[in-house]
């Protein structure tokens, strides 16, 4: 038996849930969405591909379509449904919306957590490029991804 | 703060937007289908009988749909369920619901397929590896034929200086929009309701109708916000199949389709082989002989959109002397072709173009002055015989020639500049209805569509009628109606939501003001303006707060309203030129001319585009924000479908790559600098001389990579994707055989 094993529980946008009750294999994305009722976090490919899915787990971003959510006791998720009250989130939804990188917006709430975790992350300051770089997973299919670079920097001047 | 023009963007991106993929309902079931193994079967039995014996599934086949339907009976040429024979894979042969997704899949897997495989037919050329000539229309693989043709060809060729013949493929590409098809329906009595994705609710209620047998007054569709669309959600896919298990569960039912299984059965876009004859005399195109296979899979015979639209751009936008066009659409063992933004255009330009450059150089002329002295221009004809109206192409491609020059002074090695043309036409014909609603503070428009996330319904609509009325966009709403209240329109597809849609909410605009002017006892029509907190009409006569010109029971109703209808006429073709089939008028003549740069790494052959320059016709320029996002993200899926989109098909009718990895999408850090120029003074159908501009973005683009790559690295390809593997291949066939090689062979 595991340690802790009364009292496994992984925090949900500050609140508390309580493992026992989520089969040991299901995904976080299914977690989020059915149990948790969390449907602004979207279900793309589910197998990694798309970006769509994607939370901060302990403040990075991570794709909930591939991660168990037992694998994630102890850590806290955020969703974008809390996403407005991160300091950096909000801006980072700003930013989208000012700068016309919403169409369909179907990648938006993956995108948004996505730059969230870049822009948290004290390596922020690295080549705008870079940063580019690493959201190469988050896949849009309206923008053509100028406008989100776009988005991406003004975001990033605002919370440095 | 919130985007100008987009009421949508905060709200989405803060995750609070219901997508279809998010409904849920009190009750629900979630539905799945048990798709077909194999593309092309002979069905012995469907046994669902395991399938029933878990606990709370619900199970239907073929044989269930005399219970569900009784009297009602669909078109037996399009049986939701496959009765005799599967025609393509992961084709639904059954249907099943549970009370949770996991129970739903286990019942899937629990039915019993009986099926004996036959050969399939996965490719147009296992069946016409040469052209077929007449004996292919009596062919039971041809789903269509077209043929049309003006003066001699063949005395045209014998007489031509030069005649180049070649042969082009292109590959099947996929709308990948990211939120998989999804709804969610529910029967009670007779009224059968479906709340789903679509590009098209009155689409989708009459293909119901046609499929189920249901009247159309039975059948309410609810349109939800949709997850991108790109042609993917403009027809019926899941709405039958929810209906049906909705019916027999008599619990409303969810159905989705996994992102696998929109690739395996969501309907896209298939490959084509041409084959094009091109004779030049004196340095003009003299006479001009297009062959089109295009694979269509499992369409119906008779039904076939495509082939007769696409092939006018195989042709391109220019004069020609003597030509002729000839199509065949060949069914294979695939899922029915389904239209893709701007279905076949990129295709067709990319063989255009590349075509007319390869006979330039072989004449030794220019390729860009050889097209843009044959560019169709206003006042002139179509091969077809329809008179071209206003049309920018011809300045659009003069600035594009003015970059390149630019671009290719001080050119690194490895690099090339390549000009693209595209030609579209807005699609007004697809008519619609819209209503207009005067409060006292605001305009509201009623309508029958959803945004797709181009912001044409949302944006588009509204900035029509801010034009008309001269009232800012924060005092305009657009409001949704399902089709048990809205007034009927075609879908949002064709570019032609503001060309065709918005000519009707501008009809019924106009209606209002001049309604209003009336009231004001005035001679024209009222314009409106914002006084304070209220909204103020006015005429060369007087005004008045528009709430004083209410009636009491305007006012208790909601205000003044007001409808306007629109469906466009086309100018005609020559029908003394058509042989045989279909062929489609233009609505009007837009169109762009794209510059691409790019560099080719010669060893990989991997193409990096380094910087892009779009010039759109785009008749008049009602959103520019809006219609420069069109072209950023139309272009960028056009590098999808020039560089690296392809749907593999194995030999065996197996769709090889059904997922996001191995079918590659542009991703972030690939994407140029993409320059955006509007041409405009060349008015097209839509209000104020509007052009559509959702389509005609993708157009050019392949076009222009080719010959990009082409100036770059001396290579011809005459197949798309322009792959790493492709360019590597022709790149290494180009080069002279070195001394080493040469022993070697010996």
């Amino acid at each position: 038996m595991s340690v802790g094993s009364t009292e496994r529980t992984l925090c949900v946008n500050g609140r508390s849930v309580d493992l026992r009750e989520v089969p040991a294999d299901e995904r976080l994305l299914d977690t989020l969405r059915w149990r948790l009722g969390l449907r602004g976090t979207k279900e793309g490919c589910r197998s990694g591909g798309c970006g769509a899915c994607t939370v901060l787990v302990d403040g990075y971003g991570r794709l909930s379509c591939l991660a168990l959510t037992h694998e994630l006791e102890g850590t806290a998720v955020t969703t974008i449904e809390a996403a407005h009250l991160d300091p950096v989130g909000s801006v980072v939804q700003q930013a989208f919306a000012e700068e016309g990188a919403v169409q369909c917006g179907y990648c938006t709430p993956g995108f948004v957590m996505a730059v969230t975790g870049l822009l948290r992350d004290p390596a922020r300051d690295r080549p705008i490029a870079e940063l580019l770089h690493d959201l190469g997973g988050n896949l849009c299919r309206c923008t053509g991804y100028v406008a989100i670079a776009r988005a991406v920097e003004r975001a990033r001047e605002r919370v440095r | 703060m919130t985007a100008p023009g987009r009421p949508d963007a905060l709200a989405k991106a803060r995750g609070e937007v219901e997508y279809a993929t998010d409904l849920t309902v009190p009750g629900m079931l979630w539905g799945a289908l048990v798709l077909a193994p194999v593309p092309h079967a002979i069905v012995r039995r469907v046994d669902l009988s395991a399938a029933r014996a878990l606990p709370s599934v619900v199970a239907i086949g073929a044989s269930d749909l005399p219970t569900l339907l009784g009297d009602a009976h669909g078109d037996p040429e399009r049986p939701p369920f496959p009765t005799a024979e599967v025609v393509y894979p992961a084709q639904p042969v059954a249907a099943v619901a549970a009370p949770s997704l996991a129970r739903a899949r286990e019942a899937a897997r629990a039915v019993r397929l009986e099926l004996e495989a036959r050969p399939p037919v996965p490719d147009l050329e296992t069946i016409f590896p040469e052209w077929p000539g007449s004996e292919a229309s009596r062919s039971p693989h041809v789903a269509a034929h077209v043929h049309a043709r003006r003066g001699d060809v063949d005395r045209e060729l014998a007489a031509a200086d030069v005649v180049v013949a070649e042969t082009y493929r292109t590959a099947g590409v996929h709308q990948v929009a990211l939120e998989p098809h999804a709804c969610v329906a529910e029967v009670v009595g007779d009224r059968w309701s479906v709340r789903t994705s679509t590009q098209s609710p009155f689409g989708v209620r009459e293909d119901v109708s046609s499929i189920l047998g249901i009247p159309e007054g039975s059948i309410t569709v609810e349109g939800t916000w949709v997850g991108g669309g790109f042609g993917g959600k403009g027809a019926s896919l899941l709405e039958p199949y929810a209906l049906l298990l909705a019916k027999a569960a008599r619990a409303p039912v969810r159905l989705a389709l996994t992102y696998r299984e929109e690739f395996l059965l969501g309907r896209s876009t298939l490959p084509m082989v041409a084959r094009l004859e091109t004779g030049v005399r004196d340095g003009r195109l003299v006479a001009r002989r297009v062959r089109l296979l295009l694979d269509v899979g499992a369409s119906l015979p008779g039904r076939d959109f495509a082939t007769g639209y696409s092939i006018g751009f195989l042709l391109g936008p220019y004069r020609t002397g003597a030509f002729e066009v000839e199509g065949y659409a060949v069914r294979t063992n695939k899922p029915p072709f389904g239209p893709h933004r701007a279905p076949l255009a990129p295709q067709a330009a990319f063989v255009a173009e590349s075509h007319l450059i390869e006979v330039a150089r072989r004449i030794g002329a220019d390729p860009e002055a050889f097209r843009a002295a044959h560019l169709w221009t206003e006042g002139g004809t179509t091969p077809l015989g329809q008179p071209v109206g206003p049309f920018g192409l011809p300045r659009a491609l003069e600035a594009a020639r003015a970059r390149a020059s630019e671009w290719r002074a001080g050119l690194p090695g490895g690099h090339g500049v390549g000009i693209g043309l595209g030609f579209w036409s807005t699609n007004t014909g697809a008519g619609g209805e819209a209503r207009v609603r005067l409060e006292g503070g605001s305009l509201v428009i009623e309508q029958g569509e959803r945004e797709i996330g181009s912001g044409s319904v949302l944006v588009g609509l509204a900035r029509v009628a801010s034009r008309r009325t001269g009232l800012p966009a924060d005092r305009v709403r657009v409001e949704y109606r399902g089709t048990a209240e809205a007034p009927f329109d075609s879908g949002v597809f064709g570019s032609r939501t503001v060309g065709a849609l918005g000519r009707a909410v501008d009809e019924a605009t106009v209606t209002l003001l001049t309604e209003l002017g009336r009231r004001l006892q005035g001679t024209a029509p009222a314009t409106l303006a914002v006084e304070g907190d209220r909204l103020v009409a006015r005429t060369d006569r007087a005004h008045a707060s528009v709430e004083s010109l209410l009636t009491a029971d305007e006012r208790a109703s909601g205000g003044l309203k007001a409808s306007g209808r629109h469906f466009g006429a086309a100018g005609g073709i020559d029908e003394s030129l058509v042989v045989e089939g279909s062929f489609y008028p233009y609505q009007d003549f837009t169109g762009a001319a794209h510059v691409a740069e790019v560099a080719v790494d010669p060893a990989t052959g991997t193409v990096r585009v380094v910087r892009y320059a779009a010039f759109h016709d785009v008749g008049t320029l009602l959103d520019p924000a809006g219609a420069r996002a069109q072209v950023e993200g139309g272009v960028v899926m056009g590098l999808g479908t020039a560089l690296t989109e392809e749907a593999v098909w194995s030999e065996d009718g197996h769709l090889r790559n059904p997922d996001l990895v191995d079918y590659r999408l542009p991703r972030l850090g690939i994407v140029p600098s993409i320059e955006v120029t509007f041409v405009e003074g060349h008015p097209g159908a839509g209000p104020f001389g509007a052009k559509g501009l959702g389509e005609p973005p993708i157009i050019p683009v392949p076009a222009a990579i080719a010959a990009a790559v082409r100036e770059a690295a001396g290579v011809h390809l005459t197949q798309l994707p322009l792959s790493p593997e492709r360019v590597a291949r022709a790149v290494k066939a180009a080069q002279p055989s070195r001394p080493d090689d040469a022993a070697r062979r010996r």
